[in-house]
């Protein structure tokens, strides 16, 4: 499945009186990867989790595919999404392989077909499913759980997917690599990503377009070169040049 | 005559009674499991639930245990003398182990893979039943553990309203100054508290490991 457009309208949202979005507006285009880039706290990982609906805007309106989210039920929502975080969230009692395939079995997939997507989803970030797939969790190294995420992130064929720093917990090296592999992947799969970090040099690496966040607030939108060419203001400025 | 060949002249008594205690701590454990492990899980989706619930918990905890068999006894339906009041205390006793370690145990699982399950689409009983329940279950084995060891305590002292078990040779050989008796119970219950200890504790051993570290 190709990617859908996802848009966020107006939107506004509190926690507890506090301001985290104020009417921020953005288009994600089929097909792009666009990076939420900005300093921790600034809204970011707000924005993105309004499109699965683990957060719901107190105004304005947010869309996949064209329609508003809250006229999804959040469940079937969800699994039409592809999810992961840093923290990768795998389920350390069920082998890789079943955690490949959670979204599948919860799409009611028989087994079979579940083992051959979890294979071929393995194989697609770089691991073996032979030697890996019958493994726990907890016996792979970080960032070959990094790579089991984006794996079950993928195995349903969802329209979009949803990142949230989700190579934040590897080494500088191993980082590196999950990148421009995961560059070359997002272009060959021509998935819609939204992918949140606070990494400068990630986001230069992996995105389309940047979407710098600040305040509860989009400062600017723009490809890579854009945006280091012409920063639209000192804040922008300064989070691109505090990287260099 | 000799410890042994009293115990050998016995042993069909002692043995009779080790079953008696055996069935009464099986019966109230797993009892308190059905009522403690289903009330836990509801007490983790119904927050408002905990205080009253773990409190009233609490309290029975607190009570000593004889007194509350002395308690129950004047009770219309459930008192009495015999097991089914003796059933009834331990299975109140089981309740707060399994409970908080049910609570605690869902409590614990990592927000990570709570946020991913969301983020994925599991609805609520999904996540109960596929990740909150596998992953709190090495808890929820290990309340059970301290629930069924100090039953079978608890099992001697039961004796004292007639509910049987190895407590009333305990009982007998303190009314008779029979210290004979006495060793003849006091022993196979010492006996038992630490095969049941082991024993679940080797059943967890394996929960464990064959579940994968549950923090990962």
């Amino acid at each position: 499945m190709k990617g859908v457009a996802i848009s966020f309208r107006e939107v506004t949202k509190s926690f507890d009186e506090k301001l985290v979005l104020d009417r921020v507006s953005l288009d994600v285009s089929p097909g792009e990867v666009l990076v939420l880039l900005g300093r921790s706290g600034c809204g970011k990982t707000t924005l993105l989790r309004l499109v699965n609906r683990l957060v719901d805007a107190d105004a304005g309106g947010v869309y996949v595919g064209g329609r508003e989210v809250g006229d999804w039920d959040p469940v079937a929502l969800r699994r039409g999404i592809g999810y992961a975080i840093q923290g990768v969230g795998l389920l350390p009692h069920l082998s890789v392989g079943d955690n490949v395939c959670l979204v599948p079995r919860l799409l009611g997939w028989n087994p079979e077909r579940r083992r051959e997507r979890a294979s071929e989803m393995l194989r697609l970030v770089g691991l073996d499913p032979r030697e890996h797939g019958d493994r726990r969790p907890d016996q792979l190294s970080g960032g070959q759980r990094q790579r089991v995420g984006v794996a079950r992130a993928l195995a349903a064929d969802p329209q979009a997917l949803l990142m949230d720093e989700p190579f934040g917990a590897v080494d500088p090296i191993g980082r590196r690599s999950l990148q421009e592999e995961f560059r070359a992947l997002s272009r060959e799969l021509g998935k819609t990503v939204l992918f949140v970090t606070h990494d400068v040099t990630e986001a230069f690496r992996l995105a389309d377009r940047i979407a710098v966040v600040a305040d509860g607030g989009i400062r600017q939108v723009g490809t890579p070169h854009e945006i280091s060419d012409a920063p639209a203001d000192a804040l922008v400025r300064g989070l691109i040049e505090g990287a260099a | 005559m000799s410890f042994l060949e009293f115990l050998a002249g016995r042993w069909s008594e002692i043995l009779g009674l080790t079953l008696e205690h055996v069935v009464l701590v099986v019966i109230s454990t797993v009892a308190g499991v059905l009522i403690a492990v289903p009330l836990g899980l509801a007490i983790t989706r119904i927050p408002a639930l905990g205080r009253p619930v773990l409190g009233f918990a609490g309290v029975i905890q607190t009570v000593p245990s004889l007194a509350l068999f002395g308690l129950l006894i004047p009770l219309p339906l459930i008192g009495g003398i015999g097991s089914r009041t003796a059933i009834i205390a331990l299975v109140l006793y089981a309740l707060l182990p399994i409970l908080r370690n049910t609570v605690t145990g869902v409590r614990q699982v990592d927000p990570a893979i709570l946020d991913a399950a969301n983020g994925m689409g599991m609805t609520d009983w999904q996540r109960l039943t596929l990740v909150e329940v596998p992953l709190a279950l090495p808890s929820i084995f290990s309340g059970i553990r301290i629930a069924t060891v100090v039953g079978v305590g608890l099992v001697t002292i039961a004796a004292a309203v007639g509910a049987g078990g190895l407590g009333s040779l305990i009982f007998r050989g303190l009314a008779m100054l029979d210290s004979r008796l006495l060793f003849a119970g006091a022993i196979p219950s010492a006996i038992l508290a630490l095969l049941a200890d082991g024993g679940l504790a080797m059943l967890e051993a394996r929960l464990v490991a064959s579940r994968g570290a549950p923090t990962s």
